[in-house]
């Protein structure tokens, strides 16, 4: 074994805590049952350590094995998808005698979990399950819920304890399109944006400018129309935008205009409620279309970033 | 706001009998009507006057008794007046429309699954649904269902219900002779199919016309701000605002409700003259919720499709539907439908 290799080895197996030595070197799978049989662990660390490098010596192991034993430790406890299903059914079970808990694996590490709700005394109702999707790797799950309210914090319960995380929190994001929510959340919307070149000239890209014929006839406002399509575009971008339904604003702001309610302290209660088949396209064609100022409002344009579509907004 | 008096009060009742005049009570979208069939140029007057709709029903008028129309749905029409139509005759009328509905349902032309034929017509009036003494008499028409057994639940299930009111329709009034009863404003609830049957039977008993009564962005607006200038003591609703924004590919729509005693508190600010409503106040109105809008959204509001307004009072909707929810105002909202009503016939 080289001189380097051993001492990686070494400086590695150091920095695991005594009380994770069995677990992770068990999960590395190099040293065999005997040969960690063979080691006493109560030892001062030191001593552990050089007899482990010494054990590693015999099996010749290469940087390639010591690599992988450095990945183990980062990832000391790897999401043990088998566990996370157990966990998850027995709290739910605990809870609730009758509930019908599926799961089916997808790529991209993620689960579908199917809930069908019963209580203590009736069956579980299989005509209005909960779909839940979990990503494992990323702390996010999408979840459907037509349920009665009872039971969601029970679910929330089910998925922390399960993916063993601290805190769970519904997020202000809604819609009807899974792809739509992951976009957003993953920050995959400009996937497609791989062939835009910065100097292609506006008049190409476009949409709404005709190209004239006749010299003789000009866009009267010309310039600012290309003002608001060059901002249009710098806020949503040339990719397709992710497809959300609808955007709710609970407004709690102060009315200000010239000298109407102007004595009054308390602000104007209003919800607004924009809805759309796909309401990120129809805001981005407003300002092109006159309808809007461009910029658009950042109440709007912030619902991708933000991850939310249900704001509550007061004066500051 | 002060309960309907005097009728010397209103604008509409001076008119003289010449119907030149009777467009003194005229919004100002008839006003320039006129003025272009006359073809004289139109001068702007002074924003028209027009009294908000809030008086209280008459006295004979039992609550109980008009409960039923409200929180409805109602498809409103515009209906010309009829020809040689008797208030003593509706026992009559109930047995002929009857029969033509069943003759109708039966030639296969109104086909419902499990259709039953077993119905029964019934004409009454509506006492005290009208502006003044001279507005023709309200009536009803409810098609129900006849029970198979005869002694429990005489009166069967209704399936189907029209009225047909005139609140403070002089204009319509002076136009026409003896012969013709006017009421203008009729309002179905019930299958499509049985409106189209009742429709034709009416158009062929008395010579008369429906016509969808649709309601523009200019007029719900004025809605809005009228019922908004009501005085309610409890509020049941938001006040709220249904528009629609032409822009492709994708439709897009933008509803915005604003708590009740906020809306009215923007009207109080807003308003000026005691007891009534103008053409200024309506539009500023507006403009604070559009300039309150665009504050937050950089959207202008004022340039797309004001679509449905919904208040405690009513609530009215552009296809031409209407729910009537507080029976203090009734005769208030029926009285602005009337007048939409009879802009549409003329």
């Amino acid at each position: 074994m080289d001189e380097t290799v051993a001492e990686f080895i070494k400086r590695t197996i150091l920095k695991i805590p005594m009380s994770q030595m069995t677990t992770i070197l068990k999960a590395w799978e190099f040293l065999s049952e005997n040969q960690l049989q063979t080691v006493n662990f109560r030892q001062r660390k030191e001593s552990v350590v050089q007899h482990l490098v010494e054990l590693c010596e015999e099996k010749h192991a290469s940087l390639n094995d010591a690599a992988l034993l450095d990945i183990i430790c980062e990832d000391v406890d790897p999401f043990d998808m088998k566990q996370f299903k157990s966990s998850f059914k027995k709290v739910l079970q605990r809870a609730l005698k009758n509930v019908t808990v599926s799961f089916r694996d997808t790529e991209e590490n993620a689960v579908w979990i199917r809930i069908a709700w019963g209580t203590q005394y009736t069956k579980p109702n299989q005509y209005k399950p909960t779909y839940v999707v979990y990503y494992s790797q990323t702390p996010y799950a999408f979840t459907s819920l037509s349920t009665l309210k009872s039971n969601i914090p029970l679910l929330g319960q089910a998925l922390k304890i399960a993916s063993k995380h601290q805190e769970i929190v519904k997020m202000d994001l809604r819609s009807r399109y899974l792809d739509s929510l992951k976009a957003i959340v993953f920050k995959q919307y400009n996937q497609n944006f791989e062939t835009h070149n910065p100097t292609t000239p506006l008049q190409e890209r476009s949409v709404g400018l005709h190209v004239n014929m006749d010299s003789r006839i000009i866009h009267e406002n010309a310039m600012e129309k290309e003002r608001v399509q060059r901002i249009t575009q710098e806020t949503f971008g040339d990719y397709p935008q992710p497809q959300i339904e609808f955007a709710q604003y609970k407004l709690e702001t102060k009315f200000k205009n010239g000298s109407i309610l102007a004595e009054r302290e308390e602000p104007l209660r209003c919800l607004i409620k924009f809805s759309s088949p796909h309401l990120l396209e129809a805001l981005k064609s407003l300002a092109p279309a006159g309808i809007a100022d461009a910029p658009l409002s950042p109440l709007l344009t912030c619902i991708p970033n933000k991850k939310m579509n249900y704001f509550k907004i007061r004066d500051k | 706001m002060d309960s309907y008096d005097a009728p010397q009060s209103t604008p509409r009742q001076s008119a003289s009998s010449r119907p030149e005049n009777c467009f003194i009570g005229a919004t100002p979208l008839q006003k320039r009507l006129e003025s272009v069939r006359k073809q004289t140029p139109f001068v702007p007057t002074p924003p028209r006057r027009k009294i908000p709709q809030c008086s209280q029903l008459q006295e004979d008028v039992d609550p109980q008794k008009v409960a039923f129309l409200l929180h409805k749905q109602w498809t409103l029409y515009s209906l010309t007046p009829l020809y040689k139509f008797s208030y003593t005759h509706l026992k009559e009328y109930s047995r002929l429309l009857s029969a033509f509905i069943v003759a109708e349902k039966q030639k296969g032309l109104a086909v419902e699954v499990g259709e039953d034929f077993n119905i029964k017509v019934i004409f009454s009036t509506l006492l005290g649904m009208k502006g003044t003494q001279k507005d023709s008499e309200a009536f009803l028409v409810q098609i129900l269902s006849k029970s198979q057994l005869p002694s429990e639940n005489r009166e069967g299930k209704v399936l189907w219900t029209g009225w047909f009111c005139c609140i403070f329709g002089d204009s319509l009034l002076e136009t026409v002779s003896e012969d013709f009863t006017c009421l203008p404003l009729f309002l179905a609830n019930g299958a499509e199919s049985n409106t189209a049957i009742i429709g034709t039977w009416f158009e062929k008993t008395f010579d008369c016309n429906f016509s969808p009564l649709a309601i523009n962005a200019f007029n719900l607006s004025w809605m809005a701000a009228m019922w908004t200038a009501c005085k309610m003591d409890r509020y049941m609703a938001a006040t709220e605002f249904l528009w629609s924004v032409p822009c492709s590919p994708q439709s897009l729509d933008i509803s915005y409700a604003i708590h009740p005693e906020d809306a009215k508190a923007l009207w109080d600010s807003v308003h000026k003259t005691p007891g009534e409503v103008t053409q200024e106040e309506v539009d500023l109105f507006m403009d604070c919720l559009y300039s309150h809008f665009h504050r937050h959204f950089k959207i202008h509001l004022s340039a797309t499709r004001l679509v449905r307004v919904s208040t405690s009072v009513a609530s009215a909707h552009t296809d031409g539907r209407i729910k009537i929810l507080c029976h203090k105002y009734l005769i208030g909202v029926l009285a602005y439908l009337t007048e939409l009503a009879i802009f549409q016939i003329e």
